[in-house]
């Protein structure tokens, strides 16, 4: 791709962020679209969150209760679990989840719009593309995806809880105890800020895709792909610095 | 009046219009005919603003649309009514939802208000029966019909704009939104038809214009056009299956 291109792409990839932030404070307000993205976002990619989470937390508890178990550390499997969990890996597995299925959607549902002449069509009709199809989708991501992340690290306790305590043979008193330890104001915070950012990333990231579409089918492959690619990118990299930024605020020491 | 001045315009390097020329009046029934890929959706993707041209001037009654911003243009794109190619139905809205977009948008209408509008628009095309259909369920004729319809739902046009509404339909279907067409200007109203079916163009229009690498080298009248000088214009015609000229 040609720098000018580039430039031009990142250009408007900025722009559209911006807007689909701004008209969600402007009427008319499309609720009704909202609710559908919730829902297809949401309530769509339910299932495989809990069951990626129930494994992860299931893997990672297994893991823990064989090293530590040598070392006479098994109390801190539910520490570690904990902490692993709602800090890091909740959000961002759920994150990649849902960039996954509910971004790739995203994008390619807007490309076929593109390519089909109803986004022009929208235009024509006086609707401005931005507020009618991404402010609802970035709504919805903003606040599914944390629902989910909560969700999908309780299950993840949860199939944590079941290895180290069926299998590992740690008290499950030690084990909850030390989940409620973790369960302080800086950890949830840490998990909850994560989730809100990296859901605006995939919306924002996925609706341009989708809405740069061009070329047919390839072109329409080529966005979703993108989408898909960039929105992991996307959630690794400002995972980074999410944790960077979090353990100045919060005081976490190194 | 509508005018297209020394207009060009690129898909990034590829140039798909040089320095097209041409003026239309809100009464004529207009035929823009060419090969596929030679700029004519995007004449009418211009024409409303969708795209914006490199160089030249498009006026709608004298205002240049390059200088007006989106909130004027939307007032220049309600005196057209333009039906894309495949209809451009919305795929997640049933045929009533689709038809009731724009009254949504526009109006102030009850549910039942709609309702009843709904339904006699689409009594008008006889598909009062498709009105909980998705547009997947749909035919290519019913596409289209529905089409042209929600787009005259909200506003009253003063112009159609029609780009290939006949493209990949039966005769029997292309007949049907042929006559459609040809009813809903039969008010004065004028309408710019681009299309490469030169006997479904010749059924329509009064004024033909042929669109090749980017201008228009033909603007004229049937007789004009069934005469042509034009060797492009001749390939074209052999669609028609006429005896060789004596």
């Amino acid at each position: 791709m040609k720098t000018k291109e580039w430039v031009s792409d990142l250009q408007n990839f900025y722009l559209l962020s911006f807007q689909g932030l701004w008209v969600l404070m402007k009427r008319p307000f499309y609720s009704k679209d909202a609710i559908e993205q919730m829902d297809y976002t949401g309530a769509g990619s339910l299932f495989i969150v809990l069951l990626v989470s129930l494994f992860i937390g299931m893997a990672l508890s297994l893991q823990l209760s064989a090293e530590l178990s040598v070392l006479g550390f098994k109390m801190y499997i539910g520490k570690i679990v904990g902490v692993s969990i709602i800090r890091e890996i909740g959000p961002v597995m759920t994150g990649l989840v849902f960039a996954g299925r509910a971004g790739s959607g995203m994008a390619s549902e807007l490309g076929s719009m593109i390519l089909g002449h109803q986004v022009d069509t929208l235009r024509v009709f006086g609707v401005d593309p931005i507020k009618k199809l991404v402010a609802p989708r970035i709504l919805s991501s903003v606040i599914m995806l944390p629902a989910l992340t909560i969700i999908g690290d309780t299950v993840s306790i949860l199939g944590g809880y079941y290895i180290a305590v069926f299998v590992g043979h740690q008290s499950a008193a030690v084990y909850w105890s030390s989940i409620r330890g973790v369960l302080n104001f800086e950890n949830v915070l840490s998990g909850f800020v994560k989730p809100f950012v990296f859901g605006y990333l995939i919306a924002c990231i996925s609706c341009f895709m989708g809405l740069s579409t061009k070329g047919g089918a390839i072109g329409l492959r080529r966005s979703t792909t993108r989408a898909v690619v960039l929105s992991f990118i996307g959630i690794i990299v400002a995972d980074f610095i999410l944790t960077r930024i979090l353990f100045y605020l919060l005081g976490f020491t190194l | 009046m509508i005018v297209f001045d020394r207009v060009s315009f690129s898909y990034g390097t590829h140039e798909v219009l040089r320095e097209a020329s041409f003026s239309v009046r809100f009464d004529e029934r207009v035929a823009i005919l060419g090969g596929s890929g030679e700029g004519k959706t995007t004449l009418l993707k211009l024409l409303l603003g969708l795209l914006r041209l490199d160089s030249g001037r498009i006026l709608v009654e004298g205002k240049d649309i390059r200088d007006q911003s989106e909130e004027e243009l939307r007032e220049i794109r309600m005196q057209f009514s333009i039906v894309f190619q495949e209809g451009a139905l919305f795929d997640s809205l049933n045929v009533k939802e689709n038809v009731a977009f724009g009254l949504r948008e526009y109006t102030k209408m009850t549910e039942g208000e709609i309702d009843r509008k709904v339904r006699e628009l689409l009594g008008r095309v006889g598909l009062e029966d498709a009105m909980d259909l998705m547009p997947e369920e749909l035919s290519g004729g019913m596409h289209r019909r529905v089409a042209i319809i929600r787009s005259l739902a909200a506003f009253d046009p003063r112009m159609f704009l029609y780009d290939e509404p006949t493209a990949g339909l039966d005769p029997v279907n292309a007949d049907i939104i042929c006559r459609l067409i040809l009813n809903l200007s039969k008010d004065g109203k004028g309408f710019i038809i681009v299309t490469h079916k030169v006997f479904d163009a010749l059924r329509l229009a009064d004024r033909f214009m042929f669109l090749k690498g980017g201008s228009i080298i033909f603007d004229g009248n049937k007789d004009r056009l069934m005469n042509p000088s034009v060797p492009e214009i001749q390939l074209f015609l052999r669609e028609l299956n006429l005896p060789p000229a004596p």
